[in-house]
């Protein structure tokens, strides 16, 4: 079936020969065409403008320090060099086999806890997504100090009476690195497999199996539908680990396990800075990420994974046996303990410590002096609207970047660039990409021109809406590269326009993942820390700044208070907006990528 | 026909830009004017904002009682010492900070031998001979109160024999029992390794010091708080941190203690001035010098933030330290020279992450 024109159909244009243009600038059809007209280069104009030039500017300093007075090197190499010496070396080099061995881990624990919740009859699978996200929405310095907390010499575990150093070892190395950063990767997996397991109908089993496929066949005809989902799972896991800095900073750091991120920030956080440094080490961080975008490339080149289309069946649950369902109950069970009880304990038990945990004592002292203390629920208040504002943001570029991702038919360089641009954006550490910011829009030219952004909240959600974009639209584009175009071809045949041909054919299809990706930006954001470092407003600070605050001080307890009550926070919201999804949305729209009993 | 639409559609990607930017110059004058920030226009009216780059718990309270005072309108940027100085630093081609308030006369020796920072301002004050020690000859930055690098901390319950010198933390008894900060993430911390090496002799012997002290098992935590933290919950039984840090520590947790050993260092807090700062903004950040100088400011420093930076030694005559701090009567203080020490902060720092961090 052939594609109508985007913008306009034969109808369409029927109506604008007999419309006279001041209606047709009025009518709801002009608009949609105006936009459909404007959209796209206002997309590329915001992603040139807030991803490439932040990015650019970051990077181009390595090699040019002078174009932004960093330095006296019109062109250099130096810093590049550098970058492959001694301790930076071996930073980058560990960083590159823990995110590989990272993200493995978290696909080989997130592919069968989506499979489980999202097919079977696995006992307490209700429970399984909102679990997940408060794995998402945990800040990954919280597992780490929960971890270390637990395990470090005279840590609970040997006041508990468990003389376990072999355990110590072992995560206080490059395991527990690996490890964290592991179950770090899982919700990701998790959401790109269960996003493109909902668009799996079950007609694809049930005709492998009248066919007389046996599981594992069966399994096997599956497996490759799901190649899309599975490569992003891998490129997100690689490039989230890769850039991630809390457990850098803290566990890693704390085991004398240096990785890059942690070298970045040191070489950014001396006196003077060295910016350069920085950025070479960003280069080759970047040029990191083409490894899971070539294999991704390569798996996928030249095939279609186009096979949601309004056909699709409902799932039928596999029933698991009682054995089996005690079995996929407890390992999902200890995966959560593992993910979310460590870190729970270690940040509950010291917000209830009020003298820096020397005594086992319990108190509320901390919680009161964050109820009463001036300054210390504000920021998390400014980080529920800033979070929401950019989701909503976000949402919209990234499914916009997703579906153009999505087009392998008719991909073009323009896309190809797009993907490398959005990967690349993924790894540049968040601290390197919010400095870009810096120099691309603190330069005295905006300022003669009356735009001055810097240290203006506006720039911060721009910063977080472009920072958060990239992984948004990697987990939605496992989803959207199953629709199938003859879901909107044949709403435009029936007259649609093409907007409400999108709203009517496509949102029910997609509106589970998009809320989804919503979720993800809104828990990214909520507690980000690098970007609000240098970018936030003065006298504004976000939750996390106020957090890092206090805990770098002398309040570590009332820090850690405010992180348990800014989780909570952030899980309510996440639990308001999937119960507000399955009371307001239609049926029909839960009903395609749900699954009945079977 | 495609290429028609094609080229349309590239040609409305300038224009587009051309909007953008002009929208976002709507934006951000509609922002700067809201929040009364530091734009050009807003620097035409009467008084102009003073923007305040500031690491002291006390800030907050000194930002407001001064604008009480002054009617001066000030916005204040609150972060630790690493961030401003990144900021500063990133932003050098077009500053937007008024003044800049941290510990460490190191770091405004770096800035100031970049040329960011106004020469040549001394406020009216009677300085004790704390202050004076601390004064920069070029007067390019001004001490507004002293701490003291490091104060070592133990808890007295489990310690009852602490060291006595910086030599006795290499015996054997303190193996694995001495704790303090990372440089590179804690900014009052090189002043104390420059002190180290200045005390010692030089940078070699320093280094000789810190190795050895690895050797006997030395940790490294990020900054205060955690040092502290890990001396608390048994990690450590030696926590070598910030004075002000220690005794903030002390007062809510009464079986810790304080102890300075000779030589400490001094780590005087100050206040610099943007010197690409309009010259009305520079007026008025030297009338929050002066402000915070008086007997007003003094008392709101002191106030501000009681179990923490409000726990410093002051540079003014007349004016008393908070009665939780020791005396300095019987202490061996130094003081290092930050144009010396400040331009080698990034080689020792470097070396120190490399040897003794990892």
């Amino acid at each position: 079936m052939t594609r109508p024109p985007v913008g306009g159909g034969p109808g369409r244009a029927a109506a604008g020969r007999a419309t006279p243009r001041w209606r047709r600038l009025a009518y709801p059809r002009g608009l949609t065409a105006l936009f459909g007209r404007l959209g796209m280069p206002l997309f590329w104009a915001a992603l040139i403008f807030f991803i490439l030039v932040p990015c650019v500017s970051s990077l181009a300093l390595a090699l040019s320090p002078r174009l932004f007075d960093q330095g006296s090197q019109w062109f250099t190499l130096t810093y590049l060099r550098q970058a492959f010496t001694g301790a930076t070396a071996v930073a980058i080099g560990n960083s590159l086999w823990v995110s590989s061995a990272a993200a493995v881990l978290g696909l080989a624990i997130g592919f069968p806890i989506a499979w489980l919740a999202g097919r079977t009859t696995l006992p307490g699978r209700r429970f399984v997504p909102g679990a997940m996200w408060l794995v998402l929405l945990l800040p990954s310095w919280l597992p780490a100090l929960g971890w270390e907390r637990l395990v470090q010499p005279d840590g609970v575990m040997y006041r508990a009476g468990l003389d376990w150093p072999w355990v110590t070892h072992a995560i206080m190395g490059p395991f527990g690195v690996v490890f964290l950063l592991g179950l770090r990767s899982v919700p990701f997996t998790y959401l790109a497999i269960t996003a493109a397991l909902a668009g799996l109908g079950q007609e694809f089993e049930d005709a492998a199996r009248v066919h007389g496929a046996s599981r594992s066949a069966t399994l096997r005809l599956i497996w490759p539908m799901l190649a899309p989902a599975i490569w992003s799972a891998l490129a997100i896991g690689f490039a989230e680990s890769i850039s991630d800095f809390g457990v850098a900073a803290t566990l890693a750091y704390n085991s004398n396990f240096t990785l890059a991120t942690y070298q970045l920030f040191a070489a950014i956080g001396n006196f003077p800075p060295s910016f350069p440094l920085a950025s070479a080490m960003g280069i080759l961080l970047v040029a990191a990420v083409a490894i899971p975008l070539a294999l991704q490339a390569r798996a996928l080149r030249g095939r279609s994974y186009q096979f949601l289309s309004g056909r699709n069946r409902q799932v039928i649950r596999r029933q698991l046996s009682r054995g089996a369902a005690i079995t996929a109950a407890a390992g999902v069970s200890l995966f959560y303990v593992i993910a979310l009880g460590v870190p729970g304990f270690g940040a509950v038990s010291a917000s209830l410590l009020g003298d820096y945990g020397g005594s086992f004592t319990l108190t509320l002292v901390n919680y009161r002096a964050l109820l009463h203390q001036a300054g210390q629920i504000g920021p998390l208040e400014r980080s529920l609207i800033y979070a929401t504002i950019v989701s909503f943001v976000t949402v919209i570029g990234g499914f916009v970047a997703a579906w153009l991702l999505s087009q392998r038919r008719a991909r073009t360089r323009s896309t190809r660039a797009l993907d490398f641009l959005l990967l690349a954006a993924i790894a540049l550490p968040s601290v390197v990409f919010a400095a870009g910011y810096i120099f691309a829009y603190n330069l005295p030219f905006w300022s003669r021109i009356g735009v001055n952004l810097y240290q203006t909240t506006l720039l911060l959600l721009i910063a977080y809406a472009a920072a958060s974009l990239p992984t948004n639209a990697r987990v939605l584009v496992g989803a959207v590269s199953q629709l199938q175009s003859s879901l909107k071809d044949a709403a435009r045949t029936h007259g649609a326009s093409a907007l409400t041909a999108w709203a009517r054919a496509v949102l029910p299809v997609v509106s589970r993942p998009i809320v989804m990706a919503w979720l993800l930006t809104f828990c990214a954001v909520f507690l980000e820390l690098p970007i609000s470092q240098l970018l936030y407003a003065p006298g504004s600070p976000p939750a996390s700044i106020a957090i890092e605050d206090n805990l770098s001080n002398y309040h570590f307890g009332v820090g850690m208070a405010q992180a348990v009550l800014a989780v909570g926070i952030a899980l309510a919201a996440v639990l308001l907006v999937l119960g507000a999804y399955r009371l307001l949305a239609p049926a029909g729209w839960r009903r395609i990528g749900g699954a009945t009993r079977g | 026909m495609k290429r028609t639409s094609r080229r349309h559609k590239l040609l409305l990607i300038p224009g587009i830009i051309s909007a953008g930017a002009i929208a976002l110059a709507g934006c951000s004058s509609a922002s700067s004017g809201a929040s009364g920030s530091s734009s050009p226009s807003a620097k035409s009216s009467a008084k102009t904002t003073l923007v305040i780059y500031s690491a002291q718990g006390y800030d907050h309270a000194a930002a407001a009682a001064f604008q009480k005072a002054t009617g001066i309108p000030v916005k204040l940027d609150d972060n630790s010492t690493g961030p401003l100085l990144t900021q500063i630093e990133a932003s050098r081609n077009n500053p937007s900070w008024g003044l800049l308030w941290v510990d460490g006369a190191t770091a405004f020796a770096g800035l100031d031998q970049q040329g960011l920072l106004l020469k040549g301002f001394e406020p009216k004050a009677s300085w004790n001979s704390l202050g004076t020690q601390s004064l920069p000859s070029d007067k390019s930055y001004t001490p507004t109160g002293v701490t003291l690098m490091a104060a070592l901390v133990y808890n007295k319950s489990k310690v009852k024999n602490p060291p006595a010198s910086w030599q006795d933390l290499l015996q054997s008894q303190w193996k694995g029992a001495v704790g303090m900060n990372d440089p590179s993430q804690s900014g009052p911390t090189y002043p104390f390794i420059a002190g180290m090496m200045n005390y010692l002799g030089g940078v070699s012997a320093g280094e000789s010091y810190y190795s050895k002290l690895k050797a006997n098992g030395l940790i490294i935590h990020p900054t205060n708080g955690p040092t502290l933290q890990a001396l608390t919950s048994g990690q450590i039984k030696l926590a070598l941190v910030q004075s002000s840090a220690g005794i903030g520590a002390v007062l809510g947790d009464k079986s810790l203690t304080v102890k300075y050993l000779d030589p400490v260092t001094l780590l005087p807090s100050a206040i610099g001035i943007d010197a690409k700062a309009p010259p009305a903004e520079q007026a008025e950040a030297k009338k929050f010098i002066e402000w915070v100088l008086s007997p007003a400011g003094q008392h709101v420093m002191q106030t501000g933030d009681p179990t923490g930076d409000s726990l410093y030694y002051p540079v003014l005559q007349g004016t008393s330290p908070l009665p939780a701090l020791p005396s300095l009567a019987s202490v061996k203080t130094q003081t290092i020279n930050p144009y010396t020490w400040g331009p080698r902060e990034a080689t020792i720092n470097t070396w120190f992450d490399s040897n003794i961090v990892r």
